[in-house]
């Protein structure tokens, strides 16, 4: 039996579901495109903001139970850099989806008119990294903030549009208010702010104190924000968090994602992993017999 | 204050594994190999490198120039916080490692092996001498240096029963020139280098090896921020090559495979 594995995520034509996500490696197209090369379906860049940043001093990563913390702080070459990255980085026809953080509205407008005009895919706004000021959750959860911003960007640009989420209260009024502004889908979810602290050094180990969890310890959270959002919304999503195998992926698939954001688990099983986990999507519908990988999508909210 | 007991004692996971200093041996006053027992028996591969951390000051990468499991030598130059902090700290003080992280130097015992270390990139060479004189292969050692004060495992390769040679830019002691002109005598010899140093000498190591059919293995240095491959700092030249994951030590399969030609 032949399997279609290729996804429409928001108009762009996917080979496979797997997506390399925000913050992992892509600020350098040359890892952007090692990742297209080793199978991903689409590539986010690192989130550019207006200006360049260093991002934090070391210790940027803690290695925990089940996951993952960093603060590696923004690190990017700043917006103007993202022509050259993007030219650099395509290869095969691999969407590109460029992620934007910036500290007010008219910074994300500029930036997203940017890289639409720069050959983007596909923009996403991060508005949920849990480490930096003013560049996350507190704008990521003022519904009118963010119905104020969607709105603006959407009337200036030709590409999709997603917003990505962190973990809030009120994930489904911003949401909401975001798809009526005409988002065309969400990533969800972003890593969680968390801390750890080393027993023998009587200290935090990052030094940020404060970054963002990842990994399968959020992998349940980030299901049921999938499977909420579908529920209510028929969202396009792309479901990110402790994604290791076709498992997760496909649980994801099956709570309403269209799409699969992967990022920690390349630390531990490099860029290849997107290969396995497309090798285990097919078996896996050639074993249930299911033709069409779109078919699975929120298939669970099915009677 | 030592730590007195082993960490496996009270169960449970961390992070880190801590560190105390034990011995301090002073190669020059900026140049010192620091001897420290661990409190959690690692598996580190020579090649591999740690990170390592004191707390207040960056978490820096370090190729350990020996280690048995259980006790490291770290042989650090002072060019950094990090690293300045580190060779000026008192005996019993704690230093904080994760890993071992990284690919590590693979040996066949058919193969006749070139050492050379540049500069204090010769720790994880020794480290490696120490392994094939375990298993009975008997490498030739070159260090390369800039001034006789920077001379750092000779004698220990000689104590290993090798033939060491060092050089000298300056000509202070042994062999006057660059490393990477004295080898070009030798190369023939061999059957595969073993690398690891700055960045524009194992290019040029490189360089003399696809030249004459050689196989080598390279321990390329960089700034490595996180160490588990998700960062991005630590790219090759213009390779998709990550230092912390694909590498430190890449071959010259790989590299030709990725096209390098060089950093710039």
């Amino acid at each position: 039996m032949t399997v279609d594995l290729g996804v429409y995520l928001s108009g762009l034509r996917l080979r496979n579901p797997t997506i390399l996500a925000s913050g992992i490696l892509g600020d350098k197209a040359q890892l952007l495109r090692r990742a297209s090369e080793s199978g991903f379906g689409a590539v986010t860049t690192k989130s550019f903001t207006y200006n360049p940043r260093e991002g934090y001093k070391t210790p940027i990563v803690a290695e925990v139970k089940a996951g993952l913390l960093n603060a590696v702080g923004l690190a990017n070459p700043g917006y103007k850099m993202m022509r050259k990255i993007i030219s650099e980085a395509r290869i095969n026809g691999v969407p590109i989806i460029v992620s934007l953080a910036g500290s007010n509205i008219d910074e994300f407008h500029r930036m997203a008119i940017y890289a639409d005009e720069s050959g983007a895919d596909a923009v996403e706004l991060n508005l949920s990294c849990p480490h930096v000021e003013k560049m996350g959750m507190e704008i990521g959860q003022d519904p009118n903030y963010v119905a104020r911003l969607v709105g603006d960007i959407k009337g200036s640009i030709t590409i999709p549009l997603f917003i990505k989420i962190g973990l809030t209260d009120n994930y489904m009024e911003v949401v909401g208010r975001a798809l009526d502004k005409g988002a065309d889908g969400v990533t969800a979810i972003n890593t969680i702010r968390a801390m750890a602290i080393d027993i023998y050094a009587k200290k935090p180990i990052l030094s940020n104190i404060y970054g963002g969890l990842s990994g399968p310890a959020i992998h349940p959270i980030a299901i049921r924000i999938t499977y909420d959002l579908y529920s209510e919304y028929r969202a396009t999503i792309i479901g990110t968090g402790g994604v290791e195998d076709c498992k997760d992926a496909l649980e994801f698939i099956l709570a309403g994602a269209t799409a699969i954001g992967i990022g920690t688990s390349i630390s531990k099983k490099g860029l290849n992993i997107a290969k396995d986990i497309v090798r285990g999507i097919r078996k896996y519908m050639e074993n249930e017999g299911v033709k069409k990988l779109e078919d699975l999508i929120g298939y669970v909210h099915k009677n | 204050m030592s730590i007195g007991y082993r960490d496996e004692a009270i169960g449970g996971e961390s992070s880190y594994t801590v560190g105390i200093l034990k011995r301090i041996y002073v190669h020059n006053r900026n140049l010192k190999s620091l001897y420290i027992e661990l409190n959690h028996w690692l598996d580190i591969k020579p090649g591999q490198f740690l990170m390592v951390w004191i707390p207040g000051y960056e978490e820096i990468p370090i190729s350990p120039s020996y280690s048995d499991g259980e006790l490291i030598r770290l042989t650090v130059k002072g060019v950094g916080d990090t690293s300045k902090k580190l060779i000026n700290m008192n005996m019993g003080d704690r230093v904080y490692v994760r890993g071992p992280y990284g690919t590590y130097f693979k040996i066949d015992d058919r193969d006749k092996y070139l050492l050379v270390g540049g500069g204090y990139g010769a720790a994880p060479l020794i480290f490696l001498a120490h392994k094939l004189v375990e298993m009975g292969l008997r490498p030739k050692y070159v260090e390369g240096v800039k001034s006789i004060s920077e001379q750092l495992f000779i004698k220990e390769a000689e104590s290993l029963g090798l033939e060491a040679t060092l050089v000298t830019e300056d000509g202070s002691s042994g062999i006057r020139g660059l490393v990477t002109d004295y080898i070009v005598s030798i190369l023939d010899n061999f059957d595969s280098v073993l690398a690891c140093g700055p960045t524009p000498m194992l290019d040029k190591v490189l360089d003399l090896c696809r030249s004459r059919g050689i196989n080598c293995q390279l321990s390329y240095e960089s700034i490595v921020k996180c160490g588990i491959g998700v960062c991005g700092s630590c790219t090759l030249g213009n390779t998709g090559l990550l230092i912390c994951f694909d590498g430190p030590v890449l071959d010259i399969n790989t590299l030709n495979k990725w096209r390098y030609r060089g950093s710039d």
